[in-house]
């Protein structure tokens, strides 16, 4: 096991862009490796040991024996993570762009904010971000319709705009509320989320499950009623409760599932009918 | 300056010369035959010496790659790559940037690529896309099959109006010769319809596609082009196509070829990717080959030319003026679908598109492509293309070329199930052992391209000609490429020396210099008179009905600085 | 609007010029000349003549540079490009933004000085129809020239546009009130409908005014892909609209012979930005089965289109390109001029042909104020007093030729007409002069010792 530890010296205004220090490239590192070693920021390359102090203990023979720790203020440090296959990173405060993006294997944990495209097109691997994330949260490279296919995204905080867009596998959980377009293009997959949603969630998507236990403002009229269901269990985990199932994006032919939940959004229901005391049917439908 | 390129073995079709060590030796940027003793020597023992890459068919510049590039940002970002002190930065695998375009056919040894749709509307983007592109001479085809003139010309017969236009608008557009796509079928388009076999009817004008093609066949001869007419026939990719493809080469075999233009080539018509045109059956459940009807027709006539497309099995974008199939393409996937549609001229569509050597239906059509390939006897008579990016990026050439030359590949990726087994029951791929040697290679790729399109200084190593060479790194005195495919790939892969108009691009597998590019465009003598007239004649129309100014129309020599003119005495 | 008598003193007549407003690209202009200055316009809208006759008007004429006391103070051409050059030599995150009112010829000399550097050339499309952009790289991109609106049309529908005062000409050249080859009687052989929050100029003259709610858009156009799906709607009211009238106009809309649909920065600049586009084309490409569709967004700047056209060709993506590391990246939200700005990273900034002072939001101006800006325009603005070296350079399309693409895509050569002011220059060669200067100043950064091929691409 090695353990490379980044202690901040001082931070700068242009982000530093960490593409280079994955586990997959620095595992056989020495500190004077990392003393030689330039870290691109913008048009030009500094040296690491500017602005952070790199200590290495113990040793590894691959990727999956490094732990990073990244200490200090990372709101200018790009790219954490990308493309990694393995190892461990920490990062003792909030992240820039692309924190996890393109990961293969390995996990990271985030003790603060990420800023936006977190866990971009990962395939595989686990990111948590303990904090909020802003847009594009486990999404795909813009043009690309298959995006996250693998992993898992925890994040603690609240999730920004289109979410898991076009997610095509993998797991992506908000603890807290998501903005608009959750889900967005979406093709497989599971978005979970906890708090609220304000609009839209899972517009044109095609396959793929999301679930909300909070409430949900607006919903789209390409998502058609499927009913109730009781602790639904999807892709083998169970959810326990009563659920409104809808099945959309219609407009699409899509085939995919939004649950919400029903003590949550009684009034969603009233648009159909009234939901009789046990939630567990509706007594009417209108217009259906 | 002065080189002489020592012991390389050398094929030159057009000279037939088939693999002897001999010397080339080149002076100011044209071959000749004998250098003083300053001469630069490059020592190229056993190693093979060709004419530089002719690519007949492929979709490198013009407003529909632009399209493509704009909206497909994920395929711009599979190429990318840094500059260097020589190179700029590269992207895109599909349909790279121009620059990267250029280098990319500059490391596989090639010295000319035509542009094969150029909507005359456009034509000035596609000139500053030429002008971008590096290191390739660049002649661009202007579409006429679905010309809103041309199809009333056509339609009244009118066979001298239609060559004075077509000559009028070659000069207006700095174009090489007559393109025609879909004919009728992208007009039909405007309207969201197609046209279904030669003898459709174009909604409101009246005209059948076959009268089209054979009028701009005869317009063709009338001017004596250097090309014959260059078509991508109706019904494209649609399964039952071989009736279409066979009545459109038949079509024009009583058209007689201009007597200027019977010394420089030998076709009245090139029918382009031919591979998208050979199916039968009725739906891609019943589809199947058609490859050896269809190469028994051009085995039998001496009039048709092709080139293959010939599909790589990778993720590609295509793109095409015969909009209408686009259109039913994202039907099938449901993809991103991008369509331009231009006024009174053509139509294009473009779409992101997978084959993989899992689906039968892209295993069919790869093995099709092959097919053609080998049922096709005279290697003059076909050329390689992968109808760039439709059926894959020209970057696949040397993997087609290590397909063409070993059956054993071939074999053992039908018996390994590498590709799916319909290339097996539907074609008789399988039962084919021909192998091209390194002769018929350098047919395909540069003499046979090179006779086709009338160019009389490439494709060959004749005294006199520009000196646009490539030298591999393999010795094929010592190699089977039968077995040893994966060496013939990487042997043609990147070009040892790719040499432009005398000039090293390519040394040692490096780019070592970079070149503008030139454009290469017809300008036919004798029809001025003619020209004025139509001209004149079309002017009200063109007034009213098109969107900018007459004066705003033509290329302006603004936008070909340095072009290669080719005068044509067309009378 | 008073009555203005015809103008009849003139030496000259210039004809078929080309507008440089709007994405229009008018290229029927005549132009009155006297005594070397455009005095009327013939043809043009009065946004277009306005901006081409009154030339003079707060113009730029001699080169600046800021000096201690924070001074504009006028210098020679050879001091200005010096400071210019060497503020982008010393530069780490450089930004070159602006573009759209200019020649691709000048973009040429632009993209190789980014590259060479390692900065970031944008456009305005970072502010107006980069979603739309971004949309057409999600859903796709299905247009049409304006010729083929012209000729074939009967359907138009404007969301999100405000044509008739936005691009005055739009609807009486192209669109709606002109002749087509298959629509003889012009407007009358055209159905009009204008989507849109507000009850614009637009669609008062409009047969049908779509006027959804705020924001709604998305759930709009959302219901009407669901109704062409054969889907009832279980709202009676989706965004604003009564659904009676949804069904209405998807029925119209699959019965147009041929539909276009014009979007305009209404729909970009919603809630859902590039989602409300990403959504309009799904609904065109339904449409298609039914009967034939098209759109096109209404770019604003002249030349708009040109430079995200002329970036696709050059490096493959669209705008907001990124060179520092030595090849192009392009990320929403990373490699954008806003966004950069506002996370106050660029070092140097150089605006050409554009109004940052004006347009841009106040935190990303802030930015500005603290940094080099350079700038090369025509006109004082806004982005003058932020500017630390001012480069005047010259009017494409009036004072010099150059290429610029319709909207539509539809290349053109807007050429010249008469003489810049003496002390000017071509923007071309204001930007190859930089060029040159700043690879005297700095060797190139960022090369590769070798070319090493992208794996994905192998």
């Amino acid at each position: 096991m090695k353990t490379i530890t980044f202690d901040q010296i001082k931070t700068s205004s242009i982000a530093l862009e960490f593409d280079e220090l994955i586990p997959d490239e620095i595992y056989s590192w020495t500190e004077a490796d990392f003393a030689k070693y330039q870290v691109p920021i913008g048009n030009s390359r500094f040296p690491l040991t500017d602005f952070f102090e790199v200590t290495v203990e113990g040793e590894a023979n691959g990727p999956d024996e490094v732990e990073m720790i990244i200490n200090g203020d990372l709101n200018r440090v790009k790219y954490i993570g990308c493309k990694m296959s393995g190892g461990n990173i920490v990062c003792n405060s909030s992240v820039d762009l692309h924190v996890g993006a393109e990961m293969s294997g390995g996990s990271i944990l985030v003790k603060g904010n990420a800023a936006a495209h977190a866990g971009r097109e990962m395939s595989g691997g686990y990111l948590e971000i303990e904090g909020n994330t802003k847009e594009f949260t486990g999404a795909s490279y813009i043009g690309e319709w298959r995006g996250m296919t693998g992993g898992q995204i925890v994040v603690g905080g609240n999730a920004g705009k289109q979410c898991g867009e076009c997610l095509t596998g993998g797991k992506i959980h908000v603890k807290g509320n998501c903005d608009i377009l959750a889900g967005i293009h979406m093709t497989k997959g599971v978005i979970e989320i906890d708090g609220d949603v304000n609009r839209w969630p899972g517009g044109q998507m095609k396959n793929g499950n999301i679930i909300i236990h909070g409430f949900l403002g607006r919903l789209l009229e390409g998502f058609v009623l499927n009913g109730i269901v009781v602790d639904p269990e999807v892709e083998g985990v169970t959810y326990e409760g009563k659920y409104i199932q809808y099945t959309g994006d219609i407009g699409l032919n899509g085939k995919g599932n939004l649950y919400l939940d029903a003590e949550a959004n009684k009034e969603k229901l009233a648009t159909y009918g009234e939901l009789d005391d046990e939630y567990t049917s509706i007594r009417e439908y209108r217009n259906l | 300056m002065e080189y002489i390129l020592k012991n390389g073995i050398v094929y030159d079709p057009a000279n037939e010369v088939n693999g002897e060590k001999m010397d080339v030796m080149f002076k100011d940027g044209i071959i000749v035959d004998d250098v003083s003793a300053d001469a630069e020597v490059l020592d190229v023992t056993d190693k093979i010496v060709m004419p530089a890459g002719i690519d007949p068919h492929a979709h490198v510049a013009g407003p529909k790659l632009v399209v493509g590039r704009l909206y497909r940002p994920e395929d711009s970002r599979r190429g990318v790559t840094q500059k260097t002190k020589v190179l700029r930065s590269e992207s895109g695998f599909s349909i790279p940037s121009c620059p990267a375009t250029g280098y990319r056919y500059s490391r596989l040894g090639y010295g000319t690529v035509v542009e094969a749709a150029m909507p005359p509307l456009e034509a000035k983007h596609t000139h500053e896309e030429i002008a971008t592109i590096p290191q390739i001479d660049i002649p661009a085809m202007p579409l006429f099959g679905n010309n809103w003139f041309v199809m009333e010309y056509a339609k009244d017969n009118n066979i001298e109006d239609i060559a004075a236009f077509v000559a009028a608008w070659l000069k207006l557009t700095k174009g090489y010769g007559i393109k025609i796509v879909n004919p009728c079928g992208s007009e039909a388009w405007g309207w969201g319809m197609n046209v279904h076999g030669i003898n459709d009817k174009a909604p409101y004008f009246d005209v059948t596609s076959k009268e089209v093609v054979v009028a701009l066949a005869k317009a063709n001869e009338m001017l004596n082009l250097p090309h014959s007419i260059h078509i991508h026939p109706n019904d494209l990719g649609h399964p039952g196509n071989v009736p279409t493809t066979i009545e459109t080469m038949d079509c024009v075999k009583d058209v007689k070829k201009g007597s200027k233009a019977a010394e420089i080539r030998d076709q009245v018509m090139h029918v382009c990717h031919l591979q998208f045109h050979s199916y039968t059956g009725n739906s891609w459940k019943d589809a199947a080959s058609g490859a050896e009807e269809v190469a028994d027709y051009i085995n039998k006539h001496d009039h048709i030319t092709c080139d293959i497309g010939q599909v790589t099995l990778d993720e590609t974008t295509t793109m095409t003026a015969d909009a209408p199939m686009e259109y039913d393409l994202f039907k099938l996937s449901g993809l991103k679908w991008a369509n331009k549609d231009i006024e009174c001229e053509t139509a294009a569509g473009i779409i992101p598109c997978i084959y993989s050597a899992k689906n039968p239906v892209n295993t069919l059509q790869w093995a099709i492509g092959l097919e053609l390939f080998l049922h096709i006897d005279d290697p003059w008579k076909v050329c390689l293309t992968t109808d760039h990016p439709n059926a894959g990026p020209f970057t696949r050439y040397p993997r087609i070329i290590s397909w063409l030359m070993s059956n054993t590949r071939r074999m053992e990726m039908i018996e390994n199930r590498e590709v799916h087994k319909w290339a097996e029951k539907r074609t008789t791929l399988a039962t084919l052992d021909r192998e091209y040697d390194f002769y018929d290679i350098a047919t395909i790729s540069r003499a046979a391209p090179a006779r086709i399109y009338g160019f009389t200084d490439k494709g060959a190593l004749t005294p006199g000609y520009r000196a646009d060479i490539a030298v591999y790194d393999i010795n094929p005195n010592d190699i089977d490429p039968s077995r040893q495919y994966a060496e013939i790939e990487k042997g043609f892969n990147v070009a040892d020396y790719t040499i432009k108009d005398g000039q090293i691009l390519v040394k040692d597998k490096e780019i070592v210099k970079v070149k503008e590019s030139q454009n290469v465009w017809v300008n036919v003598q004798g029809w001025e008179k003619n020209e004025e007239k139509v001209i004149n004649n079309i002017m009200p129309f063109f007034t009213q009905y098109y969107s900018v100014k007459w004066e705003n129309y033509p290329v302006h020599d603004h936008y070909v600085s340095n072009p290669i003119r080719i005068d044509v005495d067309g009378k | 609007m008073t009555y203005e008598p015809p103008v009849t003193d003139y030496d000259h007549i210039v004809e078929n010029c080309t507008c440089a407003f709007c994405g229009c690209n008018c290229d029927d202009l005549d132009y009155l000349v006297k005594d070397g200055h455009v005095v009327a316009v013939r043809h043009a809208c009065r946004l277009g003549a306005s901006k081409i006759m009154e030339d003079m008007d707060q113009r730029l004429i001699v080169p600046m540079i800021r000096d201690e006391n924070g001074e504009l103070k006028e210098v020679d051409w050879d001091t200005a490009l010096d400071k210019a050059a060497e503020y982008i030599a010393n530069s780490i995150r450089p930004v070159f933004y602006g573009w759209s009112e200019t020649s691709t010829e000048t973009m040429k000399e632009g993209v190789a000085l980014g590259e060479y550097i390692g900065a970031v050339l944008d456009n305005q499309a970072t502010i107006c129809h980069g979603p739309s952009l971004q949309a057409v790289q999600n859903a796709g991109y299905p247009i049409q020239t304006l010729g083929e609106v012209q000729n074939r049309a009967d359907m138009i529908a404007y969301s999100g546009s405000n044509a008739m005062n936005s691009h005055p000409r739009h609807m009486a050249r192209y669109a709606v009130f002109c002749r087509g080859y298959f629509r003889q009687r012009g407007r009358f052989d055209r159905t009009v409908v204008t989507m849109d929050p507000k009850f614009s100029d637009t669609a008062k003259c409009s047969d049908k005014w779509i006027g959804f709610e705020q924001n709604g858009d998305y759930g709009f156009y959302n219901a009407i892909r669901a109704v062409l799906r054969g889907k009832e709607l279980y709202q009676d009211v989706i965004s604003g609209i009564p659904k009676e009238d949804i069904y209405e106009l998807a029925e119209e809309m699959k019965n147009a012979e041929f539909g276009v649909l014009f979007f305009g920065l209404g729909l970009t600049h919603t809630l859902s930005k590039q989602r409300n586009i990403d959504i309009a084309i799904k609904m065109v490409q339904d449409l298609n089965k039914y009967s034939k569709w098209g759109l096109t967004p209404m770019r604003g700047h002249f030349n708009v289109n040109g430079f995200n056209i002329f970036m696709a060709f050059e490096c493959g993506f669209a705008f907001g390109v990124d060179y520092c590391r030595g090849y192009p990246r392009y990320m929403m939200g990373e490699t954008n001029t806003i966004d950069l700005l506002v996370r106050k990273e660029p070092d140097c900034f150089m605006v050409i042909a554009a109004d940052p002072g004006a347009h841009f939001p106040n935190g990303a101006n802030q930015h500005l104020a603290d940094i080099p800006v350079i700038q090369i325009d025509i006109h004082w603005g806004p982005s003058t007093e932020l500017a630390d070296v001012v480069l005047p350079g010259s009017f494409i399309g009036v004072e010099c030729a150059g290429t610029s693409y319709r909207m539509d895509g539809v290349p053109i050569f807007m050429k010249k007409a008469i003489d810049k002011p003496e002390t000017c220059r071509d923007d071309e060669w204001i930007v190859r002069e930089l060029k040159e200067r700043v690879m005297k100043l700095r060797e190139e950064p960022n090369t590769a010792p070798k070319y090493v091929p992208n794996p994905n691409a192998l």
